[in-house]
């Protein structure tokens, strides 16, 4: 059977076609005949989520008309969200075993909805890397083209729904995490404002920049989810306390009218040829859909690179401490309590984690924290200003998710050439604004995303923008090989 | 920018990092082209703007003071890698002084 997005399988749900139990049965066969080879799973949920069906079914039979259209269908969560009970790692060894003692609040209301969660995705460890190469448990192969990578972090989330054994994921965007592997998969990708979504059980790599929100097939999907997911929470102080608008609303609303800028910065010599026919063409579209286009300009992006490998970094020093062997993860048992410090955190961080603890606390030492931390954060209000400032000439910024579509596995092995991913997604972090990514061609059979940044606040902005495009075009109609194969 | 070994050591020690010779000689290298790139935010003229530490708009979060049902010490326990079942069990705090 084809994939179907949660809009077809919300409604076959109710017409009585299947059930939540045959839906969680075919995800589970799905992921058992892909998964060998993609390695998009840390875990497989299947009691929770056998328990989780049964209880949808019931819903669905007792109240089929105020049921949530996420009732009975199936999710799988990056592995960096706590579930109660449920291990969860976040690619890092120094995790394994942990099993939360609660479940974080974005999780919780997917499983009030009714959510079938069928296990936890792999990521880059602690969701640091745009590959996920540097998960401890194993990279992930990209659907399309299973020797290159996803993208990431979130790259079991994106490839999960790539290859169509969920029609849904939940991953995490701290410089470009979720709207990357998106572009790279050919799915939908979609990064809330700062705040929109609370970090309650999101285990923290930058405070100031993370930010949860969905993998799916289509726009509408990731307005469902981020409808069922936004709003504030008490158990998060930086959970914003306005009331969301409700993205379905203007949805169809189309782009006629709207000014849509393309920042010349982001499409310099940096991106593929490839790509740039692939978003040109998207302006087209969205030219002919009554939008008009204007060229703006951020003039600090090239410098919010280093902004981000300052700030991030930082933040993960200091958000990182927290693994001592102490409270929770693995512990080298080591007879004095700073001797067990050094070896446990020596032995249970990966390569790519180790790096930018060093370069966060040198960042933030005796000596170097106003040249680099500070300066960093005064370049970082720069960042913002320049967005605000196109955005009182333009409703919503076109662009690029990212230079290239999906590389090779092992084909950026230094550190600084895997940091320029993220260099037309993490300047939206600096500044908290909302992005989307959603699929607009291929160049030599690999997928190419569009990227679409609002305002904070304006989230619905981006859905409807998207949903324009994409309502426009047939890219995300497109399945890969491995959606086919699990057909 | 030059990053000496020592400096290394010193961030390493801060940052509790037990690290081999084999990973601080690769990471000497590696935080150096970093810190080279990332000099480029000296160049920009920062003296009219003011820091942003994070991009919310709100400003000390209050919550009534209302006493809610903590997690528990036998759930907070769970995940430690040891304890007594009322407490977190640690070597000795006393015998090696890194910051000396």
């Amino acid at each position: 059977m084809t994939p179907r997005t949660i809009t077809e399988l919300a409604a076959a749900l109710r017409d009585g076609s299947t059930t939540p139990q045959a839906l969680l049965a075919d995800a589970l066969a799905r992921v058992e005949r892909t998964d060998k080879d993609l390695n998009a799973y840390l875990s497989v949920t299947r009691e929770l989520a056998e328990q989780q069906a049964d209880a949808a079914a019931r819903t669905l039979g007792d109240h089929p008309d105020t049921a949530s259209p996420l009732c009975g269908i199936p999710v799988a969560l990056k592995d960096v969200l706590c579930v109660d009970g449920i291990e969860t790692t976040a690619g890092s060894k120094i995790l394994r075993g942990f099993k939360p003692p609660y479940t974080g609040t974005a999780v919780q209301r997917l499983f009030d909805a009714g959510a079938v969660c069928i296990g936890k995705t792999n990521c880059d460890e602690f969701a640091m890397g745009s590959s996920t190469e540097n998960s401890a448990y194993g990279p992930v192969g990209n659907p399309w083209d299973i020797e290159r990578v996803p993208g990431g972090s979130s790259g079991g989330s994106a490839a999960t729904v790539a290859a169509g054994s969920v029609p849904y994921s939940l991953g995490t965007d701290t410089g470009g995490s979720i709207r990357q592997p998106a572009a790279l998969c050919g799915v939908v990708g979609f990064k809330p404002t700062y705040g929109r979504v609370s970090r309650y059980g999101l285990i923290a790599f930058a405070s100031s920049l993370d930010q949860i929100g969905p993998f799916t097939r289509t726009v509408e999907d990731a307005a469902l989810v981020f409808a069922a997911i936004a709003g504030h929470d008490p158990c998060d102080s930086t959970s914003e306390p306005r009331a969301v608008e409700d993205p379905l609303a203007s949805l169809g609303a189309g782009v006629a009218g709207m000014r849509l800028g393309i920042p010349r910065e982001y499409l310099g010599d940096g991106t593929e040829p490839g790509v740039r026919a692939s978003v040109e063409a998207a302006f087209r579209v969205l030219e002919a859909q009554g939008a008009t286009l204007h060229e703006v300009s951020l003039p600090s992006t090239d410098v919010a690179l280093s902004v981000y490998y300052v700030i991030a970094p930082a933040e993960c020093s200091s958000n990182l401490a927290r693994y001592d062997g102490v409270r929770f993860g693995n512990r080298v048992e080591r007879a004095s309590l700073t001797d067990m410090y050094l070896q446990t955190r020596g032995a249970g961080f990966g390569n790519e984690v180790k790096r930018r603890i060093m370069l966060g606390t040198y960042a933030l030492s005796s000596g170097y924290y106003d040249a680099y931390y500070r300066q960093a954060q005064k370049v970082r209000t720069l960042v913002s200003q320049e967005f605000e400032a196109v955005f009182k000439e333009v409703d919503a910024i076109v662009c690029p998710t990212s230079p290239s579509v999906a590389f090779p596995m092992g084909s950026r092995d230094d550190p600084l050439s895997m940091y320029m991913c993220d260099v037309v997604t993490l300047p939206a972090n600096l500044a908290g604004v909302p992005g989307i990514s959603v699929p607009c061609g291929f160049v030599d059979g690999l997928p190419a995303g569009l990227q679409v940044i609002a305002p904070r606040f304006e989230d619905a902005r981006v859905l409807r923008v998207a949903h324009a495009y994409e309502q426009a075009t047939d890219f995300h109609t497109v399945l890969s090989p491995y959606a086919g194969k699990a057909a | 920018m030059t990053l000496s070994r020592g400096d290394v050591d010193h961030v390493a020690t801060l940052a509790r990092l037990g690290l081999s010779d084999t990973e601080k000689d690769r990471l000497l290298g590696e935080l150096e082209a970093i810190l080279g790139h990332i000099a480029r935010l000296q160049n920009v003229d920062t003296s009219t703007l003011a820091e942003t530490a994070q991009v919310g708009d709100l400003v000390n979060v209050m919550r009534g003071d209302e006493t809610v049902e903590p997690i528990g010490a036998a759930a907070a326990l769970r995940n430690a890698p040891a304890s007594d079942g009322s407490y977190f069990v640690v070597g000795a705090i006393q015998g090696t002084d890194l910051d000396a």
